[in-house]
């Protein structure tokens, strides 16, 4: 096998990220919650979480979070779940949206979304 | 008779005393005669006479005899006298001579012969004595001492030569030991073979300590030769265990994104062992002169250069990391100073309790970056302490000072000698033993001109976001496209929140090619060589931004190939 003459990625490894975690504490998340940040990112923080924290000045879904971290969804969720914890973020799920009654319901939406994804 | 000398002195007067005792006898015995003829009867008279007369024959008789003999006496007495004083003189003479010979003849003989006469011509111009056995004493003398000279000569020369040989040989070993095997030596260490070495010595003069120094340095070119033949043995099979772990881990990488939760742990665990085994590896491969199964062509923020340590230890989770320093270390020593800054936390685990954390605290000073490593185990003794900082202080680098298994120190040691970085033990104010890394000024990634925005945004990404807007105007549908690593997201992923802190060229472009999502997460085609990132690239280029980027004015190929050259890295996979 060929070695590379450089590496190009990150040299550290993911579960040093979340401190060996593989699983979220917080339930509650999916890839379209929307997440908002509560403060300012302060000195001495996990990299991963101030750009949590700055990307979420506006509510921001999970899945949007992961891309911009360039992160597996999994460790984006153990992330905010520290992050929640601490009381930094908050989480709120689109469903009030769906209370008003003039959304479509969320069967549609999946029959959509499937629509969408068989293009 | 038998003593003449004596009696003659006293003889030659007793010559006369006869004749007077001759007289007063022949005197007396006439008068006593008389006497007696004259005062005897007339009858008697006759009778009387002729004894008288008998008495005084006698008497002269006897006298004449004695007189004769004493005669005798005085002329031998005389002639022996004589024979003495002959005597005395021819040996008053010969002593004169003997004392002639010993004061003057003698040396003057020795003297020319120790010039080199020969006997013969030492003796040519001296008195010959008249008795031979004065000559035969004169001629052994002259003959011996002139043996005596010729082998003491002889015995000189000898002993000159002996020294000279030895002073030579003395030399000749004095300059092998000083410049010749040194020399060689290095020579070989250098990798110069046993013939050029010999080739380029001088060939000692004695034949000896000729054979002796090629023989010493055949020998070492072997060993040298073996020593070399094992470490390249070592380095390259260690060189594939080194790239089979580095794929696996871009596999495991790969698999964490592609599958969910419920194999994540897992995948992570065998990351974990993975990365373990790459420290393992790393630390033989740079013990035999190898290198690293990594190397960044970028410079690498502190945060992911102590996480990228601790991630490839085994205790990684008692590692409480404090970093709030926005440096990063330049693409060249990023491996070595996590490498080295692995060991030495793997060590400050490896001796404390297992329930206990190590800290790393990294701090900014004027000398350069200083990475403090604490653990609270039992403080180490001097002894260990000494022996610890004499390992980490790079002074041998050589394999033979190497103590049994350890090795970690060994490599430490070897990095600081590389990189200039110091490491220094001390007793830790926490109980244990604190380990303080300086990493040196030289070793930092230069902070650019465009790095004060990056001020606000976590000192993680400075370095990395001043590369992305790079990119971004020359090349800007590429390098959004595909993989980017994690720091690039920020400039080139999202358009609407972090676009104040991003040149808008570069965050208007991208984050709808990076979506080409297929079950509505985000995929990252990831390719592990040049040539797939290329081609990824180009489909990148073709699908998404193509048109627009064809249409822009035409560039010069030194351009558009370092343009090419920028684009590629963003686009390449993390590992």
């Amino acid at each position: 096998m060929i070695r590379k003459p450089v590496d190009i990625g990150d040299p550290h490894r993911l579960y040093t990220v979340t401190g060996g975690r593989s699983r979220g504490e917080e339930a509650g998340l999916d890839l379209v919650t929307l997440i908002v940040s509560e403060c300012r990112p302060t000195e001495g923080m996990q990299s991963e979480h101030v750009r949590i924290l700055e990307l979420c000045g506006h509510p921001t879904a999970v899945v949007e979070i992961a891309a911009d971290l360039r992160l597996p969804i999994t460790v984006v969720k153990i992330l905010l779940g520290d992050l929640l914890a601490s009381g930094r973020i908050t989480a709120r799920n689109p469903r009030p949206s769906a209370a008003h009654g003039d959304a479509p319901e969320s069967a549609l939406l999946k029959e959509v979304l499937i629509g969408l994804r068989n293009l | 008779m038998s003593d003449p000398a004596a009696p003659g002195q006293h003889r030659v007067p007793g010559g006369r005393l006869p004749l007077a005792l001759l007289a007063i006898g022949l005197t007396a015995l006439v008068a006593g005669g008389a006497a007696g003829a004259a005062a005897a009867p007339d009858s008697t008279r006759p009778w009387v006479l002729g004894v008288i007369a008998v008495a005084g024959a006698v008497a002269v008789a006897a006298f004449l005899a004695v007189f004769l003999r004493v005669q005798r006496m005085t002329t031998a007495s005389l002639s022996a006298a004589t024979e003495t004083a002959a005597l005395r003189h021819r040996a008053e003479q010969r002593q004169a001579y003997t004392a002639h010979l010993a004061d003057s003849v003698l040396p003057a003989v020795a003297e020319r012969l120790r010039a080199g006469a020969r006997p013969e011509d030492a003796l040519a111009g001296m008195p010959v004595p008249e008795d031979p056995p004065l000559q035969r004493l004169l001629h052994s003398f002259a003959y011996e001492v002139s043996s005596a000279t010729g082998q003491r000569l002889s015995a000189q020369a000898e002993r000159d030569e002996a020294a000279r040989r030895a002073q030579a040989l003395a030399d000749g070993v004095d300059d092998l030991l000083a410049n010749v095997l040194p020399g060689a030596f290095e020579r070989l260490r250098g990798g110069a073979s046993a013939g050029t070495a010999l080739a380029k010595v001088p060939r000692p003069d004695d034949e000896r300590l000729a054979v002796l120094t090629e023989f010493v340095i055949r020998e070492y070119a072997t060993s040298e030769r073996r020593s070399a033949a094992a470490r390249t043995a070592g380095t390259k099979a260690l060189s594939r265990v080194q790239a089979a772990a580095v794929s696996m881990l871009a596999d495991l990488r790969e698999m964490q994104e592609r599958h969910g939760e419920e194999v994540f742990g897992d995948l992570l665990r065998l990351d974990h062992s993975t990365s373990q085994v790459g420290l393992l590896t790393d630390r033989l491969a740079l013990l035999m002169g190898g290198r690293a199964s990594r190397a960044w062509n970028k410079p690498i923020v502190m945060e992911s250069i102590l996480r990228g340590a601790v991630g490839r230890i085994a205790a990684y989770q008692r590692v409480r990391m404090h970093c709030a320093s926005s440096t990063a270390i330049a693409g060249f020593a990023a491996e070595g100073v996590m490498h080295l800054l692995a060991e030495l936390i793997d060590n400050a685990a490896n001796f404390s309790p297992p329930i206990d954390e190590v800290n790393v605290y990294v701090e900014e000073r004027t000398a350069g970056l200083v990475v403090t490593i604490e653990d609270s185990g039992l403080r180490m003794s001097d002894a260990a302490m000494r022996r610890a900082e004499k390992a980490v202080s790079g002074d041998s680098t050589d394999l033979a000072h190497l103590q049994g298994t350890r090795l970690g120190l060994a490599v430490v040691g070897l990095l600081a000698h590389k990189y200039g970085i110091s490491v220094s033990y001390r007793p830790s104010s926490r109980g244990g033993t604190g380990v303080v890394v300086l990493l040196p000024p030289h070793l930092l990634a230069q902070q650019r001109a465009e790095a004060p925005p990056a001020a606000v945004v976590p000192a993680a990404r400075a370095p990395r976001q001043t590369q992305a807007p790079a990119a971004g105007p020359a090349l800007p549908a590429a390098p959004a496209g595909t993989a980017t690593p994690i720091g690039t997201a920020t400039a080139a992923g999202t358009a609407g929140p972090t676009a104040a802190s991003v040149p808008p060229d570069t965050a208007g472009t991208p984050a709808p090619a990076a979506g080409e999502t297929t079950h509505g997460l985000p995929v990252r085609p990831r390719g592990r060589t040049l040539a797939r990132a290329d081609r990824a690239r180009e489909r990148a280029a073709d699908a998404s931004a193509g048109l627009p980027q064809r249409k822009r004015p035409a560039r010069d190929a030194g351009a558009s190939f370092g343009a090419f050259h920028r684009s590629r890295r963003p686009e390449n996979p993390s590992e």
